[in-house]
């Protein structure tokens, strides 16, 4: 996906000159990006702001049209935006979990949907039931949509795209500035809503909690391209070269700093950040050389290792 | 079609219901449609030998003008800007209900608010009307909302290009008010201006129901109107879904 820019010099004489003589450059958000996903898959898109998460999204929903490459969604292309297709997709995004009309009650807008998807009323009854009741909805169906709270928007917007039972959910963000319970509601009811119904799943996030608790399946992007493509814990030995070790010990002036990068120290409780390579010798060390009570080898948070990937990544962009 | 037309309705009544908590921004929008006409009132009501008929004929543009006043300069360009024209996008239905319904929303709310000032004005100038002239008039009112819808929402599809959309549209405003029949109703143009009028599409858009109701025009001036009407009407509307195509082509290549 390239995107034509204008551009141009900064200062007065530059403006004018752009007026009759306009130069272009061409941004490149989205290239070479080759992946799958099976029905059923729950995956996370993950990248940097900029790294063509949102675009690869659109793309993929049927609201951009590629320049070029081949896509195809429920083997069906998605700009074509067919009705057939458009009733078994939803795109969720979190700064903006419902649309317009905030005059409308919640329960107008169900009604909206009704119609507009061809929901019959049995089903139309059932899929409100079970919805207002996983998201607590009964207390909002009432009210206007412009006065609701973001969190109480966010779980209405959700339950509105859900309504008519979608094959696919293309989740952004959809976790964006929501307080901790009201995250936590949404991550469980898109946890369980995939589970039940055998929906696929694909979210961008920046909260690696939505991330963990949701996606077995990590798709790493980087300036438009597939930096990593696999599961959750196979990014760690990718990006990240180290472990962490925790270790116990109950010697009087024990000292481990031969073993690894001390992380934290708290009398006799040592954090050691280690090569992933050495780790077993450096284990075998320490409990052949010290009285240790406990120890525990760890991967480091998925926070880190996404931070690690993306600093990895920008140097070797740098390099090259 | 009978899911078109439901969900048309469904749209109309999803947006009355939208633009109910702001009655007092829709007053401003009846008054900004009545000033033009009246002003128009006013000059030609002292004019010597001017028609009989004028105080009839501009209380009738401003009924026009209220009921298919178009503002797709605020509702629609506003969606592209905003960006929420996306989600409208992947709504299985025509593209075209979504502004249609808010047009007609709009100018629902428009009718029903401006009735006051037009009694008001009714009142002041003595306007009659007959039934037979009225019944015939309204025809040309429903190709009058249609041209006007077709025209703003063309106009306003130019905000898939540029920021600066209500230029573009008023621009097209003030060619409905000085070749539409407001400035002067269309027999008081000299010629060949008053030629021109009557075969671009302004007229049809407030005038030619304004005098067809003030009973002022000839059968054959009728006939001749409404073919002028009905050709526009198709014209536009192969106009509106061009700059559709090119528009959301446009959007969805380049993210607007």
């Amino acid at each position: 996906m390239t995107y034509r820019v204008p551009v141009r010099d900064a200062g007065l004489i530059a403006a004018v000159r752009a007026v009759v003589q306009r130069r272009y450059r061409d941004v490149h958000a989205v290239r070479n990006l080759t992946f799958q996903i099976a029905p059923g898959q729950v995956v996370g898109f993950l990248g940097r702001n900029g790294a063509g998460k949102t675009t690869t999204m659109k793309i993929l929903a049927g609201i951009l049209h590629p320049t070029s490459g081949r896509v195809r969604v429920l083997g069906q292309i998605p700009w074509r935006r067919q009705n057939q297709y458009l009733r078994e997709i939803a795109l969720i995004r979190g700064s903006q979990p419902i649309g317009d009309a905030p005059e409308l009650t919640v329960l107008d807008s169900f009604r909206y949907q009704q119609v507009l998807y061809d929901i019959a009323e049995p089903h139309f009854k059932r899929n409100l039931a079970e919805l207002s009741a996983l998201l607590d909805l009964d207390r909002v169906l009432q009210r206007q949509v412009r006065a609701l709270s973001l969190g109480e928007r966010m779980r209405a917007g959700l339950a509105l795209a859900l309504v008519y039972r979608p094959k696919i959910l293309f989740l952004d963000e959809p976790t964006i500035g929501l307080d901790v319970s009201a995250a936590k509601t949404v991550r469980t009811f898109i946890g369980e809503y995939a589970a039940q119904t055998g929906a696929t799943v694909l979210l961008t996030s920046h909260s690696m909690t939505d991330v963990e608790s949701l996606c077995p399946r990590l798709i790493l992007v980087d300036d438009g391209a597939i930096a990593f493509d696999g599961r959750r814990n196979e990014l760690s030995s990718a990006f990240a070269p180290t472990k962490l070790v925790r270790v116990s010990v109950t010697d009087d002036n024990p000292d481990l700093t031969p073993y690894g990068d001390v992380l934290r120290r708290d009398e006799n409780h040592w954090l050691l950040r280690v090569d992933r390579d050495a780790v077993p010798e450096a284990t075998s060390r320490i409990l052949s050389r010290f009285a240790v009570a406990d120890l525990s080898v760890e991967e480091p948070s998925l926070e880190d290792v996404i931070d690690q990937a993306y600093h990895r990544l920008r140097q070797v962009k740098d390099a090259g | 079609m009978r899911r078109i037309l439901r969900l048309l309705r469904l749209e109309i009544w999803r947006q009355i219901i939208g633009w109910s908590g702001a009655w007092w921004f829709l007053i401003t929008l009846i008054i900004g449609q009545a000033v033009a006409p009246l002003l128009g009132l006013f000059v030609w009501l002292h004019v010597p030998g001017a028609q009989a008929r004028l105080g009839s004929y501009y209380l009738a543009v401003i009924c026009v003008a209220s009921m298919t006043a178009s503002f797709e300069n605020h509702t629609f360009a506003l969606s592209i800007y905003s960006g929420t024209v996306a989600a409208a996008l992947l709504r299985p239905q025509p593209p075209v209900i979504g502004p249609l319904g808010e047009n007609l929303a709009i100018r629902f709310w428009m009718f029903l608010l401006g009735i006051p000032m037009v009694a008001l004005v009714g009142l002041s100038v003595d306007a009659t009307f007959s039934p037979l002239p009225v019944l015939a008039a309204l025809p040309a009112l429903a190709l009058a909302a249609a041209l006007r819808f077709l025209f703003v929402w063309t106009l306003a599809m130019a905000a898939f290009w540029t920021e600066r959309v209500h230029a573009v549209v008023a621009f097209g405003g003030v060619l409905i008010g000085l070749l539409g029949g407001s400035a002067a109703p269309n027999a008081l143009l000299p010629d060949p201006l008053r030629a021109i009028a009557q075969a671009l599409p302004f007229r049809s858009m407030l005038g030619f129901p304004a005098e067809l109701a003030a009973g002022t025009v000839t059968p054959a001036g009728t006939a001749a109107g409404y073919a002028i009407s009905v050709g526009w009407t198709a014209a536009l509307g192969c106009c509106a879904v061009g700059a559709w195509r090119l528009g959301i082509r446009r959007y969805t290549t380049v993210g607007a």
